[in-house]
């Protein structure tokens, strides 16, 4: 379909996002959503709504610059040993583009996090709603359908 | 190894318990004949099978069970086996239906759990093999239930769940009193958290007022310095109130108090917790006064108990209308759910602030939790250790003041660890549930 954006822009526009969840550094992350901007993880597939149902995560702008103090904190005891991660992004599909100026990518990703000796995978699938701000193509929106979001799962330490 | 009498005794004493209660698979396997296969267990809400055939999954200390609600509106809980040849019946954490078909040989049962079907029959006359005895339909537990929440038991000599439950059932009752209809419902999901630790980590640390200041500093810090970034006419977000009191001082958790009963129930607050100072929401306010006045709006609001845990198996915070059930897997592994409720006659907004606590507090993401969990699981690892067989629980040890049923102490106080402990040996040992004598053992305290 025709966008605002090609293949190549959008695609680089996500590796330039998960290379920031890659290095840690929510400073820089957070700079990429809008001040309206939502991360969001919900606990089951096909899930419709983040306020009148439970997620793992719908964090708005607050909770995201807590979240970014909270990462640099010397006394966080789920965050005393380093994160790492490593992301794999492919199947990236630009799925339409609204009146609105609303551009909608999706896309898999596979992510390996490390931390206290154990490794862990997640695997999924990634929906980025993208606006332009001030000339800068900006996410709105982070939707991260886990295949196993309905299962029990340990602490998510940072945003996959 | 094999645990002893005694040495379940031992280990259990007034202000210390021994390592192995916590990370021994013996023990585990004694605590869910003893205490999980005695005590009322929490099953599930009947909002949760609101109409007939609907049917909720569950674990019950290792068992599959299922909660049904029958063609006549009568809810069963039974053993989610086929009497056949063992085979889980439902496989589904939840749906609706007429029957239970097994979907090994195909057999059928009602739903209040009666075998009404076998194919084939012919091949079993004359073997002694009669499709009417109960032995071959699927078990019943015993259940009751209390305001809509449903409890059940392995022990049919277990006293009534309102017995049970006794004064403590005041926060169940708060719950369902802070709804203008007075009636909840669970409604926006679950959360499942796997925890890498022993059950009781989790049960003991939730009137752990110790813990807060020097576990959650670091998101109360990000929090209020955030907060300190905003202009100070900027919107009133429910976040700021959610967050920072966890960093309470050491005297306001103090003040607020622990209250114990029989059976290892207990909470803490009362009066005041660090829900107290949540705005209430105009509408919500409004709602309330229609239906119950202002002298009982009053009174149901300004009941303030942080975590009230029904020993073992659930939480209560009625404050915020959640609860957290306790699903033990093993010695070293627990998996905690949380359900959020809805207000019957609220507006929307108050069950999206539930939700918003559930997701900061209690979500596999929070950041919160997280650090709860990090702890525990070390606590589990440190356990270990061959330097110290003890873990001790001193604080103001000598001051739980019994008042009939109530055991009262400071809210920075163990009294909450004793109480479960007390409860612990009475389903293990048999020991008195109440009463001024302590919980040493009659042994010199030393294990072999």
């Amino acid at each position: 379909m025709s966008s605002s954006l090609t293949l190549e822009q959008v695609t680089a526009l996500l590796y330039k996002e998960a290379d920031c969840l890659d290095r840690a550094d929510l400073d820089a992350w957070i700079e990429l959503y809008t001040d309206d901007g939502t991360y969001w993880m919900p606990v089951t597939p096909d899930q419709e709504d983040p306020l009148n149902h439970i997620s793992l995560f719908y964090d708005d702008r607050t909770i995201m610059e807590v979240r970014r103090r909270n990462l640099r904190h010397p006394r966080a005891a789920s965050k005393d040993l380093p994160i790492r991660s490593s992301h794999i992004i492919g199947n990236i599909k630009i799925v339409d583009e609204q009146a609105d100026g609303v551009l909608s990518l999706s896309s898999n990703f596979h992510c390996a996090m490390f931390c206290d000796d154990t490794q862990t995978l997640y695997a999924g699938t990634y929906v980025h709603k993208l606006v332009t701000v001030d000339g800068q193509w900006r996410i709105q929106q982070k939707r991260v359908d886990l295949i196993n979001c309905d299962s029990a799962l340990g602490s998510i330490l940072i945003y996959i | 190894m094999s645990v002893s009498e005694q040495q379940l005794d031992d280990w259990v004493q007034d202000t210390r318990a021994h390592k192995n209660v916590y990370i021994d698979q013996q023990v585990f396997k004694l605590e869910m004949q003893r205490i999980w296969g005695k005590s009322w267990i929490f099953i599930g809400h009947e909002s949760q099978v609101a109409q007939p055939g609907e049917y909720f999954t569950l674990d019950f200390a290792g068992m599959p069970a299922v909660m049904v609600r029958d063609k006549e509106n009568a809810i069963h809980v039974l053993h989610n086996r086929c009497g056949h040849k063992g085979s889980k019946l439902v496989s589904k954490p939840c749906g609706q239906g007429a029957r239970f078909t097994c979907p090994y040989h195909g057999w059928t049962y009602k739903l209040d759990g009666k075998l009404v079907g076998v194919p084939h029959q012919k091949g079993y006359e004359g073997t002694g093999f009669d499709k009417s005895d109960p032995q071959f339909s699927m078990q019943r537990f015993r259940s009751e239930s209390y305001r809509g929440f449903v409890f059940a038991t392995l022990d049919s000599d277990m006293v009534s769940l309102s017995e049970w439950l006794g004064e403590s059932a005041i926060t169940i009752d708060n719950l369902c009193d802070r709804a203008p209809d007075g009636e909840v419902e669970v409604a926006g999901g679950v959360l499942k958290f796997d925890h890498a630790c022993n059950w009781k980590l989790f049960t003991e640390n939730l009137n752990d007022t110790m813990h807060p200041m020097v576990v959650h500093k670091s998101v109360v810090d990000a929090a209020n310095e955030y907060i300190g970034t905003l202009a100070e006419d900027s919107p009133n977000k429910a976040e700021a109130e959610i967050i920072p009191p966890f960093g309470s001082s050491y005297e306001i958790y103090e003040e607020s108090g622990i209250t114990g009963f029989d059976y290892g129930h207990h909470y803490d607050g009362g009066k005041i917790s660090i829900h107290s100072n949540y705005t209430v929401i105009p509408e919500y306010k409004e709602a309330m006064l229609k239906s119950y006045g202002e002298q009982r709006t009053d009174e149901i609001l300004s009941y303030n108990s942080h975590n009230t845990l029904y020993y073992p198996s659930v939480t209560f915070k009625s404050a915020i209308q959640n609860i957290r059930v306790v699903r033990p897997i093993s010695a070293n592994r627990t998996v905690i759910e949380t359900y959020s409720f809805r207000l019957k006659g609220a507006p929307d907004s108050m069950l999206q602030r539930t939700l918003l606590y559930s997701r900061l507090i209690n979500s596999n993401g929070s950041m919160v939790g997280a650090d709860d969990l990090a702890v525990y699981e070390r606590v589990q690892r440190g356990l270990q250790s061959g330097a110290s067989d003890w873990i001790e629980f001193h604080r103001n040890y000598g001051a739980d003041q019994r008042n009939e049923n109530r055991v009262t102490n400071v809210g920075t106080s163990d009294l909450d660890v004793r109480t479960q402990f007390r409860a612990w040996k009475h389903y293990m040992i048999g020991a008195p549930l109440s009463g001024a004598a302590g919980l040493s053992g009659t042994g010199s305290g030393e294990t072999q």
